[in-house]
């Protein structure tokens, strides 16, 4: 489906957004892979909502700027970015460190989430579930993990690591230790506030989850006033990745009942 | 033992003779003492004895059962009780370096891993004090932005110029990518907490206190350490560094001596000379004082012989002790995205996948006969213009006897060359560049 890339300054900063579909609008808060990417996903969800997928803040071609420090300020950034384009309340779908994000929106704003779709969201511990560690591994390592299926991980990832692109990722990873490195992906915080969401929720997490495992999702979805939870098989952490139909039609089913 | 440096001029010669000092000590305190540290750019060469302090036991099945040396070798590999016997046999070559005519020990902090044992070089620096008289005692140095508080550093420097009356020389370093992930500090502040650290430290050391110091990363309000440095405004700050522009540029700026450290010799050739141009730029002349090089040096009776003697060590530094996969070398954040290009683009070898005559080559190490090493190391001041010089030190799984040998040979046969040199050379250009 076409889809478009768009610029916006929002406060003086560089924010990029993919933007694609008719409808309602969604907002679609990446992982922290796949910036700048219209994914299948995407595309499903296209056929029902005007999606907008914009970068996070350092990450694709969002420019980072030197404040940016934490999830909240990503929070701040959403709503500077919806009140810019006029949009009061929408449904927001977030994955990872996007659902994090989102939930993180949800609470500070609940009156402009209209449902929230988690799919895999970071952002709290389970006390002696160890959470894999994206920081001190090998990039095979990573990516072998991030995935349930390796053919799926090879459909979705760069063919080649040139040098630019091993910088790109390099710069995105920054980012994402500036927002997670202590405490790792989660926020001590969060587990107190999640009851405070208002929002109807679905919860998608991976079986296979080997980022995040799967006591993750349970926890998440018993800090969640209106949550279910569903559980894909025979998929990794990045759900709308490697399961793109599967999770879709979880999420427009949920979005459009 | 007692081949004691020969002076270069009269009136350092009790300066430069510890038993001298000791005496006066002895009598008047530490007064004296603040001596030592004062004519550190009377000879065109400092020399500097390197200690890392490895922890040279690995496991025959090292190479193949792991992936590094750092961060994730488990500590059951470490016996304490071997342990004990080496840092005293480390400290007894520290000081022996001084007893034969080094003018400085060094010392620096490693963490969790079996290159370096020296999580706390302050520690070793300060059994040094008490040991040693006449030598400067240079931490190079203590990764500062790894510190829950850089007061913390700023105290023990003090404390060990106070108890060392005077003799420290205080590197500062960010941490290598390892120890972000060993001590869990964020990489991607390591710079910023880098120079925020430095600022606090050098504002504790010259500023009245109590002042307040409102930082990103470091607060507080009432700074006002004591005890003070002796030395005044505070004890000489050194970089030593594998070099980014940043930190030339830094270290150009506050006129603070480069140490370039475990580099090839043609890249040390480009900081230097970055760092020197980088002074022209403000308006200076890096005096040599200001320009040192760190290599790991070996010397024996034969070139053949200090080859074959020293390379299964040299090899153990570079592919064991070093043994660091990219993904704890450089943590996201710990290196800018230029440098990262320049790194890829370069395609830099790492030097542990380096034979040792390439290492010799490229100029990792420093081995020979004393002639050998001598006539190098001349052609190395001169190419360089280089005004310290850090080497010796028990290379990777070297032997004690081994290590003493060495250093006493080039005590011997190569230090004294460089001060008859001096005196020489020294009288026209005394006064010109020196800062200190």
């Amino acid at each position: 489906m076409a889809h478009r890339s768009d610029f916006h300054d929002i406060r003086g900063v560089r924010t990029h957004m993919l933007k694609g579909g008719r409808g309602r609008p969604l907002l679609v808060l990446h992982p922290e892979f796949g910036a700048n990417t219209w994914a299948p996903y995407h595309d499903l969800l296209a056929a029902h909502f005007h999606v907008l997928a914009p970068d996070h803040l350092g990450f694709g071609e969002s420019e980072r700027p030197d404040w940016l420090d934490s999830i909240d300020d990503l929070v701040f950034h959403y709503v500077d970015l919806l009140d810019a384009l006029g949009i009061d309340r929408l449904p927001i779908v977030g994955a990872s460190l996007g659902g994090w994000i989102a939930a993180a929106f949800a609470i500070a704003h609940p009156e402009r989430v209209e449902r929230l779709v988690l799919a895999a969201p970071a952002g709290i511990k389970v006390d002696g579930v160890p959470r894999y560690d994206l920081f001190a591994n090998p990039i095979e390592d990573v990516l072998r993990h991030l995935f349930h299926d390796p053919m799926r991980a090879a459909q979705v990832l760069p063919a080649e690591y040139g040098p630019e692109v091993i910088v790109r990722a390099y710069h995105e990873f920054t980012t994402l230790a500036r927002l997670a490195w202590n405490p790792y992906l989660y926020d001590r915080k969060l587990e107190q506030r999640l009851p405070r969401v208002q929002a109807p929720t679905l919860i998608v997490w991976g079986e296979n989850d080997a980022i995040l495992p799967l006591a993750h999702a349970k926890a998440f979805a018993a800090l969640l006033p209106y949550a279910s939870l569903k559980i894909l098989p025979e998929c990794g952490h990045l759900v709308p990745f490697e399961r793109a139909d599967a999770f879709a039609k979880l999420a427009i089913d949920f979005l459009t009942a | 033992m007692a081949n004691r440096v020969r002076p270069r001029r009269a009136s350092s010669i009790a300066r430069l003779s510890p038993r001298v000092s000791r005496r006066r000590d002895a009598k008047s305190g530490r007064r004296e003492m603040t001596i030592a540290g004062g004519d550190a750019d009377a000879s065109a060469m400092q020399f500097f004895y390197f200690h890392l302090m490895p922890w040279p036991y690995l496991p025959r099945d090292f190479d193949r059962a792991y992936d590094s040396a750092w961060v994730t070798l488990p500590n059951r590999l470490y016996d304490p009780k071997r342990g004990h016997q080496l840092y005293n046999e480390y400290l007894d070559e520290l000081e022996h370096a001084e007893r034969i005519g080094f003018d400085g020990l060094c010392v620096n902090e490693h963490h969790q891993n079996a290159y370096g044992t020296m999580p706390s070089p302050n520690l070793m620096a300060a059994a040094l004090a008490r040991r040693t008289s006449r030598a400067k005692l240079a931490i190079i140095g203590n990764a500062i932005g790894l510190r829950d508080h850089p007061l913390r550093v700023a105290e023990e420097i003090a404390m060990l110029d106070v108890l060392s009356g005077g003799r420290i020389i205080s590197g500062f370093v960010r941490g290598i990518g390892c120890e972000h992930l060993s001590l869990g500090v964020n990489p991607s502040y390591s710079r910023e907490r880098f120079y925020e650290a430095h600022d606090l430290i050098l504002r504790a050391w010259r500023d009245p206190g109590p002042f307040t110091f409102e930082g990103k990363h470091y607060q507080v309000r009432y700074a006002n350490i004591w005890p003070r440095p002796l030395q005044q405004p505070h004890p000489p700050v050194w970089l030593p560094s594998q070099g980014s522009p940043e930190t030339i540029a830094f270290g150009a700026r506050h006129r603070y001596p480069f140490v370039s450290v475990f580099t090839p010799y043609a890249n040390a050739k480009r900081l230097l000379t970055e760092y020197r141009e980088e002074a022209e730029r403000l308006g200076y002349r890096a005096a040599p004082s200001q320009l040192g090089f760190a290599v790991p040096t070996y010397v024996a009776s034969s070139d053949a012989r200090a080859r074959s003697e020293v390379k299964p060590h040299l090899l153990w530094l570079f592919r064991r002790g070093l043994k660091i996969p990219p993904h704890f070398l450089a943590p996201p954040g710990y290196l800018s995205e230029d440098t990262l290009r320049r790194f890829l683009l370069a395609g830099v070898r790492a030097p542990g996948e380096l034979s040792f005559e390439q290492l010799e080559r490229e100029g990792y190490v420093l081995v020979g006969s004393p002639r050998t090493v001598r006539d190098r190391l001349a052609e190395i001041q001169k190419d360089l213009g280089i005004g310290v010089f850090v080497g010796g030190g028990r290379i990777g799984n070297m032997s004690h006897d081994k290590a003493v040998r060495s250093a006493e040979l080039f005590a011997r046969e190569v230090i004294p060359h460089f001060r008859q040199h001096t005196a020489r050379t020294a009288a026209p250009r005394r006064g010109a560049g020196a800062r200190r």
